[in-house]
């Protein structure tokens, strides 16, 4: 999850319903023109461009993906000066979007998303009984064709029947004798998780295969709140179509005051106050140092600009330039305090049609799992070949909570740069101190907190006495945190004559990342990493394709070190950390111009070559006017798609139910390596991965009122 | 018809310098030199005060035009008023400066080497065409020479993109483009050095862009150095970006923003010295785009200013040509080929005038070497533009056509500059007031 890439690639996009809003464009513009004067007596009139603008995007396999109508106002005002500050400016960006795709394919994203589904229960044939101590042949621990949910084999009637001791090994003690309830927490049937509104996880990329899946409730949280996190991801209808329009009133995108401080010998102070974009770093696609602010990847997934994902924040920025020094060509400080009450990145909701590594999902079928319970496939016995489907009950599996940190000084967020030019190359340094974007999956176990053990109505197997709850180590059941990160880091970039191309540079080591881990107990454990990207910018004539105008040729490599790093190899596969230790994402871009640069067309790729995924995305932008812009556009992706890993079915978490597969101790708790897509298989596939089957063609249509 | 005006030209270079040669005291090489119409202004049995050049007569001045402009006129695509010739005389200062540096301004070895310059015009001797390095001095002269003076400001400066076979207007660009002197400088203080200056910059040009809103807030910062030898620097920050983007060294002779203007092309020339091959091809004395701005009688009325100041207006085919009076000029002919053989132009053919050491004609020949381009730079007076500029010294920029010949396009600049101080600060020319939402 801790994976901090991305890139972008322009929207694709191009052509209708602009009517829609023409007329709310119009009064805008005429609104501004009695924009308060914000105090200034002097100072430049107010500068104001509105726009309208409609992108459409149509998927292979659901249709039509989006329908976003957005009105951007953009209104300056240079307010003069002051006896302290040489000039005041006033930055604003409003922003109203709506996204009709809930509504025009409601069945895909919308209330009518989702429906009833089926599970797989192992390989028909297969008998799973010997996995779990039981003899051969018991009828419900035979493979079968998928089970609808609600009726998985493992229920609370039939693990009675294993819990009394009927079928279970010699050795292995059970039942009342053994001082254990004849009874278990799983479940026969869900009464608030009915069979209906959902999709199997995983389910618009792979087949189950032999892997976990359980189901994933689909509709805006207004209509079913199934698997919603509270403060997290529990958004409805309105606010899907409408993100701007929230409790952090986000259709202000930037609002903030910028003054200028004259401080001797050509030295100054700048000061930005208000909410904002602060950008670090010099490379495009990718966010290395790039992280003060969040990023919204549910507009389109990582495939936007980042200034249109950035979700800005209230921040105060001091940058104190002394200009030209005796050694430096230019030189300054900047102190950013992001003081504004955190927030995550977006990736998504389930449900929706952009979430990063298909994180909506699975975050909601497993906030469904932990508050209702539900099915979950080739669960309890399973081997390489699969398992038998397992009905858990509520609060045993999933995830519990979202923490999201509250405002405090000491949840704010601080970071100093040192930015300069030496002898014509331009350099930073940087660091940061900052709350994880991205959520961590922290088990119960790893934080002291009990879950419902699904085999006995109590505890684990030999409780303490006096105890009636346990923590259970390599559990399945999670809270969701945001960690502290600090990070240290750096760029230049130099023209390199000799191959008529310039050279970016940016590099980041961070402490706190965490990271899925099935080698620890807690599920989870930190690494520093290592990031960096290597770009390369050359304009190159190609003139079969334009005799009079150079395409920009551009190459970047993105680099990812895990530096702690843990993985192991067991009887049935690897497990430990799913992301790579190394790994290396490679973009290119060609793009050219023609007409006068009115008509320019591009095509990026990308590939993740642990990943063994690419992506290709040609666009066309044609700009008719200054006024009106078209962009046609498609995004193609290819390779492995889906990736297995270590799915922690294997940790033994209630031993010695949960736990004898390939004939080991059955108190023995850990991961013998079986494997599958889900859920750790996304972080083995990367965001363009696990958006292997989101082939998309677009239209954008941009009007400047 | 072009050879002969280039025999007459060179026979007339030979003759002169010849004679200046063989008396050329201090004070006749800056009077040559600064001003040549001190003696009297040009006469032409046709091209006189008021009289319009077009299709029909434009055979009578054809040994005044250069072929570029004759051929324009003679397919009725444009029609010259003239003017008097008027004596654009520069700064004191920087007269005076290059009155302190005769004789002690050397070329160096290489293309691009320069020795004992220190301000003023490098090389205010008149050219020879036996020095096989007179073209380079002319270079210097331009590189060096006042141009936009120390501190100045284009703001605002229209850029339409016109198709010339229809007048549309394609898109309209407006910029603020500053421009500041880091050394050499004669009379904005300080003088002669902006100090620190670790890297010795030589000059800064930043432009902003305020609109269209497609590529609004895009801004570009070129830093070059005094060593000509020395690659200049260029940033771009993307408005859509928010990121600063070192541009390659090929980004400054590939189209800027679509228009038919190169980063390269700014100005009349904006590369190195020794990114070229310089060749003097003699003198001449042509029609070139000089005026008094305040006295034409034609001006826009489309962009609104609040001090009633009112731009150029263009006109002839596609609307690609300044509605202007031309004048005849003392001129320099200098050919300029590209050391780079990817180079997107074979050469520049370009008419430097005498006085002003400006390159307000060029002709660009595409890598075939057929004409591409037809760039005209329209200079005003200083004393009849913006009354900042009273007296500064500068040939104000005041409209510039660049049309491109082959693909029928145009690109027309319509500029208000001032030579001001404070309008271009030190603190500008950085990559972080790039940055700082400016």
């Amino acid at each position: 999850m801790q994976k901090h890439h991305t890139f972008k690639l322009k929207p694709l996009a191009a052509a209708t319903g602009a009517a829609l809003m023409v007329g709310f464009g119009a009064g805008a513009v005429r609104a501004a023109d009695n924009l308060p004067d914000l105090g200034s007596s002097g100072g430049q009139p107010w500068r104001v461009d509105t726009f309208y603008e409609n992108d459409t995007h149509y998927r292979d396999d659901t249709g039509l993906s989006k329908f976003r109508n957005t009105v951007q106002i953009e209104a300056d005002k240079d307010l003069g000066g002051n006896s302290t500050f040489s000039s005041i400016k006033f930055r604003s960006k409003l922003r109203g979007t709506y996204d009709g795709v809930y509504s025009m394919n409601s069945d895909k994203y919308g209330k009518d998303a989702g429906g009833p589904i089926r599970l797989e229960n192992g390989r028909p044939g297969v008998d799973y009984g010997p996995n779990i101590g039981a003899p051969p042949g018991v009828p419900f621990l035979q493979g079968t064709a998928p089970v609808a949910h609600g009726s998985g084999p493992i229920n609370y009637t039939n693990a009675t029947g294993l819990l009394t001791g009927a079928y279970m090994a010699a050795g292995v003690p059970a039942g009342p004798a053994a001082g254990l309830a004849a009874t278990n927490n799983f479940a026969d049937a869900y009464p608030t998780n009915p069979n209906n509104g959902m999709i199997v996880l995983g389910k618009y990329l792979h087949n189950t295969n032999g892997g976990v899946a359980f189901g994933v409730p689909q509709a805006p949280c207004d209509y079913d709140k199934r698997g919603c996190i509270k403060d997290y991801m529990d958004a409805n209808s309105h606010e899907l179509a409408s993100p701007e329009f929230n409790d952090r009133l986000d259709f202000i995108r930037e609002a903030f005051f910028v003054a200028k401080m004259p401080a001797g010998e050509g030295r100054s102070w700048n000061f930005q106050l208000g909410k904002q974009q602060v950008v670090w770093g010099r490379t495009d696609l990718f966010r290395v140092l790039d992280v003060i602010n969040p990023v919204d990847y549910s507009r389109n997934n990582i495939y936007d600009e980042l200034q249109d994902i950035r979700i800005p924040m209230w921040i105060f920025t001091a940058e104190y330039r002394m200009g030209a020094t005796n050694t430096f060509d230019d030189t300054n400080i900047q102190l950013v305090w992001n003081f504004d009450k955190f927030r995550p990145n977006n990736l998504g909701q389930g449900g929706t049609p952009n979430q990063i590594l298909g994180a909506g999902d699975f975050f909601r079928g497993m906030k469904n799992l932990w508050d209702n319970g539900g099915t979950v496939a080739n669960f309890a016995g399973a081997d390489p070949t699969g398992g038998i489907a397992t009905n858990f009950g509520a609060h045993q599996i999933g995830i519990r909570k979202a923490h999201m940190p509250e405002w405090s000084l000491e949840n704010t967020q601080v970071g100093i740069k040192w930015e300069g030019v030496y002898q014509g190359t331009g350099f930073s340094l940087n660091a940061l101190t900052y709350r994880s974007q991205l959520p961590s999956l922290r088990n119960l176990y790893s934080k002291g907190v009990t879950n419902v053990n699904p085999f006995t109505s109590g505890g684990p197997f030999v409780l303490a006495p006096g105890q009636t709850t346990a923590t259970y180590p390599y559990n399945i059941a999670f809270d969701i945190y945001f960690p502290r990160i600090n990070l240290v880091g750096g760029s230049m970039d130099m023209q390199l004559d000799s191959i008529k191309s310039s050279l970016r540079v940016e590099t980041a080591l961070t402490k706190g990342e965490e990271f899925a881990n099935t080698a620890k107990p807690e599920l989870y454990s930190e690494s520093k990493v290592w990031r960096y990207v290597i770009g390369l910018d050359r304009p190159t004539f190609i003139p079969f394709l334009n005799e009079n105008r150079a395409f920009l040729l551009s190459a970047q490599l993105f680099g990812q070190h895990l530096l702690d790093h843990e993985e192991h190899r067991g009887p049935w596969g690897k497990y430990g950390m799913p992301d790579w230790e190394h790994n290396h994402i490679g973009t290119f871009l060609i793009k050219g111009w023609y007409m006068n640069d009115r008509v320019s067309p591009q095509i990026i790729m990308a590939r993740d070559f642990q990943a063994h995924s690419y992506v290709v995305a040609p666009s066309v932008e044609w700009l008719y006017s200054d006024n009106l812009k078209l962009t046609f556009g498609a995004n193609v992706k290819g390779g492995d798609g889906a990736r297995s890993w270590n799915d922690a079915r294997d940790g033994n978490p209630f031993p010695p139910y949960s736990g004898a597969q390939g004939g080991r101790n059955p108190m023995e708790q850990g991961m013998v390596g079986l494997t599958g897509y889900e859920p750790l298989g996304r972080f083995r596939a990367g965001p363009i991965g696990m958006a292997n089957k989101e082939d998309e063609v677009s239209i954008t249509v941009r009007y400047k009122f | 018809m072009k050879k002969t005006v280039f025999k007459l030209s060179i026979l007339a270079a030979a003759v002169l310098s010849a004679g200046l040669a063989a008396a050329a005291t201090p004070d006749e090489i800056i009077d040559n030199s600064f001003y040549p119409y001190k003696k009297g202004f040009p006469s032409h049995a046709f091209v006189k005060p008021g009289v319009v050049i077009n299709k029909s007569n434009v055979d009578q001045a054809k040994d005044v035009l250069d072929p570029a402009m004759y051929q324009v006129i003679k397919n009725g695509d444009y029609e010259i008023t003239v003017g008097a010739t008027t004596s654009f005389d520069l700064h004191k200062n920087y007269v005076d400066q290059t009155r302190a540096g005769l004789g002690k301004v050397k070329l160096g070895e290489k293309n691009g080497e320069i020795v004992g310059y220190v301000a003023g015009r490098a090389f205010p001797e008149e050219p020879d065409l036996k020095d096989p390095r007179a073209g380079e001095k002319l270079a210097w002269n331009y590189k060096y020479g006042i141009n936009w003076g120390d501190s100045a400001m284009i703001s605002p400066f229209y850029w339409k993109y016109r198709k010339v076979e229809t007048g549309k207007i394609e898109t309209v660009n407006k910029f603020g483009f500053h421009f500041l002197n880091y050394k050499h400088r004669v009379v904005i203080p300080p003088v002669p050095d902006i100090t620190p200056n670790p890297s010795n910059l030589f000059r800064g040009i930043y432009m902003k862009v305020y609109e269209p809103l497609d590529i609004k807030d895009t801004q570009l910062l070129i830093h070059r150095y005094d060593d000509d030898l020395k690659q200049d620097d260029a940033n771009l920050y993307l408005g859509f970006q928010r990121r600063v983007r070192r541009l390659a060294t090929g980004q400054v002779t590939d189209s800027f923003l679509g228009s038919d203007l190169m980063i390269e092309d700014f100005e009349g020339y904006n590369g190195r010295v020794s990114d070229m091959k310089w060749t003097f091809k003699g003198t001449g004395t042509i029609l070139m785009a000089y005026y008094n701005h305040n006295d034409q009688k034609q001006l826009s009325t489309e962009f609104k200013e609040k001090d009633g100041y009112q731009y150029v207006e263009f006109g002839g085919k596609g609307g690609c040509y300044p509605l202007v009076t031309w004048q005849l000029r003392q001129v320099y002919i200098l050919e300029s080929t590209p050391t780079d053989p990817n180079h997107p132009i074979s050469k520049r053919i370009q008419y430097m005038d005498k006085q002003a050491a400006t390159l307000s004609r060029t002709l660009i020949y595409d890598r075939k070497g057929e004409l591409w381009k037809n760039f005209i730079i329209g200079k005003s007076h200083p004393d009849h533009h913006l009354p900042v500029n009273k007296g500064s010294g500068i040939s104000i920029d005041d409209a510039f056509s660049m049309v491109d010949q082959q693909s029928k396009h145009c690109t027309t600049g319509q500029f208000r500059g001032e030579v001001s101080k404070e309008a271009s600060p030190p603190s500008m020319f950085t990559v972080q007031h790039m940055r700082g939402a400016n």
